[in-house]
């Protein structure tokens, strides 16, 4: 009898397709659509308010966050090494956290508050509202968002990867937001406030917030779209809870008075220091878990390139040894960084366009119905003149040579 | 009646079923957003008749006394009885309860009013709970309103710094008949 092949062993069908958030024809575009530009209006004029009550501290508030989320958003953009998401849809993840959740959590918060203090009484209501509200308000408004985005552009959203990345850019907006509020309401928005609030929020504990939550939820909701094929919808199910139950859980903790070591107040040196640890009592087993699963999609994603250029290898796109180099990212930096001592900054970039093409060649391999259609036969032409033009600068074949 | 089972009905036309789950993640935001303030609403008022003002404030009003309104930036609520009210707002302060007490006439009284006049001297008030907290009265004339208003601030500011403003008003010369009631509610309102 002939063995089934094993489902994870084969190139994902469709991976590398492209598409933007500009769907006219998905009713989802529009639900997205009407609800940012509703709760923009909303957002504009609370961030009006902060202008007015504080323009030096406002303006550094986004200042100081600027320069902590555009490395961020980089980073998390090239986390997805094979199969960058398009940019209008990685916008459209970013603004929904900072436009539509922030503004909606703002909302449903405060009902929910409600129901804390009339259950429990306002002493409990202090200490437990931010555990017992925001996880799961905010959670679950974030999380509507990568879905949008998803039936925005079902094509997207192939693997765990993917959800990840609109997770995260979500999340990052979400707390970019959110930050500039407490800069501002908090913590004064005076310089001095402004740059305490950046202290606490960003410096000690930027790497355990938003980002890391809805980069989990994204991580369900693309496991559950992606492996519709491969897996029953029970397993499927009980991956998508439990991750969010997962960012719910994390989030609760770092809101609630549990292993609260954070100082009453900041008097001294040791205060100031306390707060960094403090954070990373609270935030660093969820980091860990968030990275495991990162290395193990991104695992994913690279046998998927594998399979996906197997058979191009030792054909005039793409040679063995190419295909070892690509497989590698520290390979892949090693190579062109050889080539550039050897032959120059051009030919370093000629190599750089050069992978990036065979990256491509995977993708357009996996969404082509053939092995012949004009796009694949077209870039594997490409490829192999890049190649050739490469060979033909001076120092390269030396380089190559080695 | 037949034995053959009819045939089994085609799947709706994509187009049809594109609206399913926009439709869906609408109806769960929808539950996020209002779901608080329904489940609030049906929870009614909470052990012994006191009403959540904010997270960290209720207040326990009298007979006759109502909620009007809720305010949302600051959370607060308007509780009325005739012509007079009492306006409760919470928010989080760093300050003092006499800090507190001026930026409310500040930022509050002073820019809707026509004409204002705040008494120099500062009452003490103790809530039933322990906290202290500042007290003035004022009178003025605010916004189209012709008629001048009387009106009683207390400003009280709790350990964890929540900061509950409570202002009771009235149109001149009725304040009298209600400013027992004003002081009573706020003297048992309850601050986190």
């Amino acid at each position: 009898m002939a063995e089934r092949p094993a489902p994870a062993r084969l190139p994902r069908r469709g991976w590398g397709r492209r598409t933007s958030l500009f769907q006219w024809r998905q009713p989802a575009f529009w639900l997205y659509a009407a609800i940012v530009a509703l709760t923009g209006v909303l957002a504009w004029g609370q961030q009006q308010i902060f202008q007015e009550i504080s323009p030096s501290g406002w303006v550094l508030s986004w200042l100081l966050l600027l320069v902590y989320g555009l490395p961020l958003f980089m980073a998390i953009y090239l986390l997805d090494l094979y199969e960058r998401e398009p940019m209008s849809l990685v916008l459209g993840a970013l603004v929904w956290g900072a436009v539509a959740a922030t503004a909606l959590s703002g909302i449903a918060n405060e009902g929910w508050a409600l129901v804390v203090a009339k259950l429990g009484g306002p002493v409990f209501a202090a200490e437990w509202t931010a555990a017992l509200t925001a996880p799961v308000v905010e959670e679950t408004l974030k999380a509507a968002g990568v879905v949008l985005i998803y039936l925005i552009a079902r094509d997207e959203m192939d693997d765990v990867m993917d959800g990840f990345v609109y997770g995260a850019m979500c999340g990052l907006g979400f707390a970019i937001v959110e930050d500039v509020f407490y800069f501002v309401a908090i913590f004064g928005g005076t310089p001095g406030g402004v740059l305490a609030g950046f202290y606490v929020r960003v410096v000690s504990s930027g790497f355990y917030g938003h980002v890391l939550y809805t980069g989990l939820c994204g991580m369900g909701i693309a496991y559950f779209v992606s492996r519709r094929d491969e897996l029953p919808l029970r397993r499927r199910l009980s991956v998508v809870v439990g991750l969010f139950a997962a960012a719910v859980a994390a989030h609760f903790l770092w809101n609630s008075p549990l292993f609260n070591f954070f100082p009453g107040s900041v008097e001294t040196v040791g205060d100031w220091l306390r707060i960094p640890l403090a954070a990373a009592i609270k935030g660093v087993p969820l980091l860990i878990f968030v990275v495991v699963l990162v290395r193990l999609a991104r695992r994913r994603e690279r046998m998927w390139l594998e399979l996906a250029l197997l058979e191009e290898a030792d054909t005039p796109a793409l040679t063995q040894a190419e295909l070892r180099v690509l497989l590698d990212r520290g390979e892949r930096r090693r190579s062109r960084r050889e080539i550039r001592e050897r032959a120059g900054e051009s030919a370093e970039k000629l190599l750089k366009r050069l992978q990036k093409e065979q990256i491509n060649l995977a993708m357009v391999r996996t969404r082509s119905h053939g092995l012949e259609t004009t796009e694949l036969v077209r870039q594997r032409e490409l490829c192999k003149s890049l190649r050739d033009a490469l060979r033909s600068m001076p120092g390269v074949a030396a380089a190559a040579g080695r | 009646m037949s034995a053959v089972a009819d045939p089994p009905l085609p799947a709706p036309p994509l187009h049809e079923r594109r609206w399913i789950p926009p439709l869906l993640v609408a109806m769960v935001i929808v539950g996020v957003v209002a779901g608080g303030y329904v489940v609030a609403d049906a929870l009614g008022e909470s052990l012994g008749g006191a009403t959540t003002v904010s997270a960290s404030v209720t207040v326990t009003p009298l007979p006759g006394w109502e909620l009007a309104e809720r305010f949302g930036d600051p959370p607060g609520a308007r509780f009325t009885r005739g012509s007079a009210s009492l306006d409760v707002a919470s928010i989080a302060f760093a300050g003092s309860d006499l800090d507190l007490l001026a930026s409310y006439v500040q930022e509050v009284l002073e820019p809707d009013a026509e004409q204002l006049r705040v008494s120099e001297n500062v009452e003490p008030v103790t809530l039933e709970g322990g906290l202290t907290g500042s007290r003035i009265a004022y009178v003025g004339t605010f916004g189209d309103v012709q008629a001048p208003i009387e009106g009683e601030v207390t400003a009280v500011v709790s350990p964890s710094g929540v900061g509950a403003v409570f202002d009771g008003w009235a149109p001149s010369g009725q304040l009298r008949y209600a400013i027992d009631d004003i002081r009573a509610m706020v003297r048992t309102a309850e601050i986190a």
